[in-house]
């Protein structure tokens, strides 16, 4: 723990300058939070190790994917930068799930990757209240008996003044890299690592882990095969990543560039398993956990000994570069044998490899010493986004960077902090099962982590989110009101397919029984039409005759909020009971080791995470319905003690 | 925590086993016209029509009737309870019933089925609490009552979720996982060739675990007895030889039986086993054979009886009208004794064979009634062939002897229930192409419901089965 005053003392450090918010690291979650801060009016600095790399994309040259595109959604719905990024520098886009129904719709869209880094950092540059700046913090600074943030410290001994501080350190801190034998205290690609600031934060109390992962090689695209490869074309008639780009009529590009995919073959096989000896993570040199989604295809291989071959896609990198990604061959095997194994794949006979695939192991904070808003419950002022927090993925880390940064603007601001729950967005999914059951590998978003998907879409991002970006004020005047003309139409429409009875006839008949339907014998509302089967907004035309117009994203929403009504219905009854325990707030006092009925797991937990309501406490591993009966029978007798015993909330 | 529900929630307030009658309790919003749907009013006080037209702290007279068959279960007297003034403070019905184990069993049955579910350990004390119905210093106690019951009725539940039982829904609850996995990978990881397109596979796993539901379910239904005594009520005229038989199965002299104690009805209700089978046998006697209106008590008490039991053996004396009988079984009949469970004995068959049972019988069978026997209190022979009928009867309640399992908890039966009612709108939903999305939207719901009997979380399974399924990744 060191305070300013402490620091000056030492040689060669000084003022460097006065912010109210730092924001250490400027990956994904560091531009977000950056980015939201500024928005926010805040003066603002953003640091990084390496201003050629800002926003790096440095393993799949991709964003968004299952429940992926849906968190890019719901940051752009927020009012966040990534969707507008992602639509700028796509180069090929998919609409993934497209015929297992609208709650899984997922975009995906291939960047071109360095496109995206000078974007970004250009977008950022331009923005009122943020400095951009090349340096490596090396201190967090306190003052206080509750040791809050007071500023940061560079490695040259530069001191930044600061009421918060969101780190978004990626993968950088204490970071090492493995390919095979060779150990490198090196970031990823290369870049420099965070030494010290993981040092700093121990320093504080703050319980710090070590997780590790990987990713695959790059190949010269002029050395590839593509003749024995299937091809995968793009969709061009999907809507953008950002719903602002969407209400204004920017599509995704008509141009698109083809992605590729082969399998391993037996060759691969006996390669990885003549070899398995010198991998750094089968010998035990890698001490991190990793992920199990993402497995490194030696991994897969010993995991999944009956699975004979693996799929490989080949994935351009962007616009102006040869280099193909390797998606699904990541290893930490040695240079030598990286170079057999990618030979052994169809097409890849004669591939010159660009660069190599490695692992890297890095130190990140538990994610349960964070509140729902981000803060370290251990060092107030401290937000802390992205990996740093056991997440993986682009796209989960700019969905904490917004949140955090919006809650270290709050804060500042002395405003109303901002959480998603469970029942408003993948966000809050990922938030809350981070801060409420910590994860021992990095965790990655899935749909079915989400327990209410159906109301959780891609296409209602912005009816769930955008109010409460309103509200915290990154959604402009402009925005808003085009927002609100599109609810208006979707309330509208859906009132008018409710009430338009269309009586029996020839054309209804012959309409219905294209798809298999039955033509009613009375008049039927056009809305129960389409709850059936196969019947969609589109088929109906013919028997619509006063249907106007609309945009397809006010189509979608009408059509899909009646299709599956029932379905959303008993899903809306599971939320009213979720927000009824989410709402029960449980005060910071509580001494659980004191509350005899909870059993003695119970106690150990809920003392050690501390939930900010019964919702959460539900939620903790090794806490029963039992013990949360007991909860709120004692929350009930706080709250009647309290006012005789003088406790404040 | 999916047990938290809106719904008003209901349990039998007097100790489990056989008593003269037994209280069932239920409480929150809602709880009028859940039993609005349950009980029709045959007499109160005051103008109601239906419950939830009653003042509270007034009772009324109920015929209780399964709204999905229309047969009757019971006649009770409800008692409503206006919020705040009741043990909860929410509205509350109290609701006094025969204390056989099938009509309690019932009672609750059509209670949950039509809005209400089954209560929580303390539930009603803690609401009670909340509702600042109970002292602050009791709030402890209160809380270790919630404790303490949550332990027994886990452990009470662990025991009888006990061998087969447990194997078999955890096969089926494995075949549910494997069931949403299919799905999950389906939709996690589209672009890979290699990801499984089964829905096929989906639907008929979705078939397999809904037929083991349903055969638990109604194994429920045989299994209940098992926790209680057999209830087997004599009935007949007088003198047609109940109080021997009574008295031949017992083997003593009914003089030194003991009479149950609180039975004001003039019933005698004597414990025995039959073929190491636990027996409570219901005497009805007292019955005049008078027109007056102590026969007619008499005729009520039996059908009371009968009401509270698993078997009815209604005597028939070879000295008897034909019509006479018939007349007094229809009525048992008519007052919702169930075919099944009543059999026709003709006693004193030392006498030499009822000449009249052939005209009995005939008439008996046209009605439905298919369980004849004869007895004599003289000829143990006779004896032993009512012995082995009770015994084929025990068993086909839910017998020890089969292999097939049996679920014998109320609460696991209901929440069985629900679950099918979700596979069978996941089945629909695959039927009619509705999307994976809203067909594992509502098996999630099965299996977070079949999660209450086995304590899984569903998320957390979830994400496990589809990595050590499936190999994805980067």
């Amino acid at each position: 723990m060191i305070t300013i005053e402490e620091a000056l003392k030492k040689d060669n450090t000084y003022i460097a300058g006065t912010f109210d918010v730092a924001v250490v690291g400027a990956g994904h979650a560091g531009c977000e939070a950056a980015h939201a801060c500024a928005k926010l009016g805040l003066n603002t600095i953003l640091f990084t190790l390496q201003l050629d790399s800002l926003a790096n994309l440095p393993c799949n040259p991709s964003i968004g994917g299952t429940s992926k595109g849906q968190l890019v959604r719901e940051v752009d719905a927020l009012g966040g930068i990534i969707g507008k990024m992602a639509d700028k520098c796509a180069i090929q886009t998919r609409m993934l799930n497209s015929s297992k129904g609208p709650a899984v719709h997922s975009p995906r869209a291939q960047m071109d990757r360095s496109k995206y880094s000078v974007m970004m950092k250009h977008e950022l540059e331009n923005l009122d209240n943020l400095t951009i700046k090349q340096a490596h913090i090396v201190k967090l600074l306190t003052e206080g008996d509750d040791a809050h943030v007071s500023g940061v410290m560079s490695g040259t001994g530069a001191i930044y003044e600061c009421r918060a501080c969101v780190i978004c350190s990626g993968t950088y801190m204490e970071a090492k890299t493995f390919l095979g034998e060779v150990i490198n205290e090196s970031g990823p690609d290369g870049l420099p690592r965070s030494v010290g600031l993981s040092e700093s934060l121990k320093d504080l109390g703050i319980p710090i882990l070590r997780f590790k992962t990987g990713t695959p090689v790059r190949v010269n695209k002029k050395s590839i095969d593509f003749s024995v490869m299937q091809r995968q074309d793009g969709e061009t008639d999907i809507p953008p990543f950002s719903f602002e780009n969407e209400m204004n009529g920017i599509t995704v590009p008509t141009e698109q560039i083809p992605c590729w995919s082969v399998w391993t073959t037996e060759e691969t096989r006996k390669v990885i398993s003549d070899n398995m000896h010198r991998s750094p993570l089968y010998s035990g040199v890698i001490e991190g956990v990793g992920p199990r989604y993402c497995p490194s295809i030696e991994d897969k291989f010993m995991r999944f000994k009956d699975k004979e071959r693996h799929q490989i896609f080949v994935e351009p990198m962007g616009l102006n570069t040869n280099e193909m990604y390797l998606q699904g061959f990541s290893t930490s095997l040695p240079e030598e044998i990286q170079e057999k194994m990618v030979k052994s794949l169809p097409g890849l006979s004669e591939a010159v490899i660009q660069r190599n695939a490695y692992a890297i192991e890095y130190d990140l904070v538990d994610p349960l010493s964070l509140k729902a808003t981000l803060e370290s419950k251990i060092v107030p002022g401290l937000f802390t986004a992205g990996q740093i927090n056991g997440s993986s993925g682009y796209e989960e880390a700019a969905a904490q960077g917004i949140i955090a940064g919006i809650n270290a603007a709050m804060k500042l601001l002395d405003k109303e902090p901002l959480t998603v729950d469970r029942s408003q967005g993948y966000v809050g999914v990922l938030i809350d099962d981070l801060v409420t059951k910590g994860t021992s590998e990095p965790y990655r978003m899935m749909t079915s982590r989400a327990e209410y998907r159906l109301f959780l879409r891609q296409d209602n991002a912005d009816q769930r989110l955008t109010p409460e970006g309103r509200r915290v004020g990154l959604i402009s005047d402009e925005r808003y009101a085009k927002f609100e003309e599109k609810m208006r139409r979707i309330e509208e429409e859906t009132a008018r397919l409710r009430k338009t009875y269309i009586a029996p006839s020839e054309e209804l008949k012959e309409v219905l029984e294209s798809v298999g339907s039955v033509c009613p014998v009375s008049g039927i509302s056009l809305a129960e039409l389409l709850k059936r089967p196969n019947v969609t907004y589109d088929l109906l035309a013919p028997v619509d005759k006063d249907r106007e117009p609309l945009p397809r994203d006010v189509v979608f929403a009408c059509e899909t909020d009646l299709k599956y009504e029932g379905y959303l219905k008993l899903e809306k009854e599971k939320i009213e009971k979720f927000k009824e325990l989410e709402n029960k707030r449980l005060p910071k006092e509580i001494d659980y080791s004191s509350i005899s009925g909870l059993r003695i797991e119970a106690r150990q937990k809920l003392d050690k995470i501390r939930p900010e309501n019964v919702g959460q406490a539900s939620r903790i591993s090794g806490v029963s319905p039992a013990d949360i009966a007991v909860l709120m029978v004692y929350l009930e007798a706080f709250r009647k003690r309290r006012p005789q015993e003088g406790i404040e909330e | 925590m999916s047990d938290i529900e809106n719904k008003p929630f209901c349990a039998c307030s007097t100790p489990g086993g056989v008593s003269g009658i037994a209280v069932i309790r239920m409480s929150g919003n809602g709880s009028f016209q859940v039993c609005d749907k349950i009980f029709s009013i045959l007499r109160t006080c005051g103008e109601a029509k239906k419950i939830s037209d009653m003042d509270g702290y007034t009772a009324a007279y109920a015929k209780a009737v399964d709204p999905n068959t229309n047969e009757k279960i019971d006649d009770c007297i409800v008692t409503v309870f206006r919020s705040p003034n009741s043990y909860t403070g929410e509205d509350m019905v109290e609701i006094s019933c025969h204390g056989g184990v099938v009509v309690k069993q019932e009672i609750l049955r059509v209670l949950t089925e039509h809005g209400g579910r089954a209560a929580l350990p303390g539930e009603f004390t803690k609401t009670a609490f909340l509702n600042g119905k109970l002292d602050l210093t009791e709030a402890e106690a209160v809380m270790n009552v919630i404790a303490a019951d949550s332990e027994r009725a886990l452990k009470a539940s662990n025991a009888q979720l006990g061998g087969a039982l447990k194997r078999e829904l955890k096969e089926a609850e494995d075949k549910l996982y494997e069931a949403l996995s299919l799905i999950e990978m389906m939709v996690e990881f589209p672009e890979h060739d290699d990801t499984p397109e089964n829905t096929t596979k989906v639907r008929s796993l979705c078939v397999e675990v809904k037929s083991v539901f349903d055969r638990l379910k109604d194994s429920y239904e045989k299994g209940r007895v098992l926790s209680e005594r057999m209830r087997i009520a004599l009935c007949g005229l007088p003198n047609s030889g109940k109080s021997s038989l009574l008295n031949s199965l017992t083997g003593y002299d009914r003089a030194i039986v003991t009479e149950v104690a609180g039975t004001t009805r003039d019933t005698l209700e004597v414990e025995v086993n039959v073929n190491g089978i636990p027996v409570t046998l219901i005497d009805t006697a007292g019955i005049r054979e008078t027109d007056d209106k102590i026969e007619a008590m008499g005729v009520e008490r039996a059908k009371t009886a009968s009401f509270e039991s698993d078997l009815t053996l209604y005597l028939a004396a070879p000295d008897v009208e034909p019509d006479e009988i018939l007349t007094q079984i229809n009525e048992l009949l008519d007052e919702g004794v169930s075919k099944s469970s009543l059999a026709v004995v003709f006693s004193k068959s030392d006498l030499g064979r009822n000449s009249s049972s052939g005209v009995i019988e005939n008439k008996c069978r046209e009605i439905g009634i298919e369980n004849f026997i004869s007895v004599s209190s003289v000829d143990r022979i006779y004896l032993e062939e009512l012995k082995s009928f009770i015994t084929d009867r025990y068993e086909n309640l839910g017998g020890t002897t089969s292999g097939e399992t049996i679920l014998l908890n109320k609460r696991h039966a209901m929440i069985l229930n629900e679950s099918i009612g979700y596979l069978n709108m996941g089945i629909d939903a695959i039927d009619n192409d509705m999307g994976l999305d809203a067909a594992s939207s509502v098996l999630r719901l099965a299996l977070d419901k079949t999660g209450e009997i086995t304590g899984k979380s569903v998320s957390s399974e979830l994400v496990d089965n589809i990595f050590s399924r499936f190999c994805i990744g980067k």
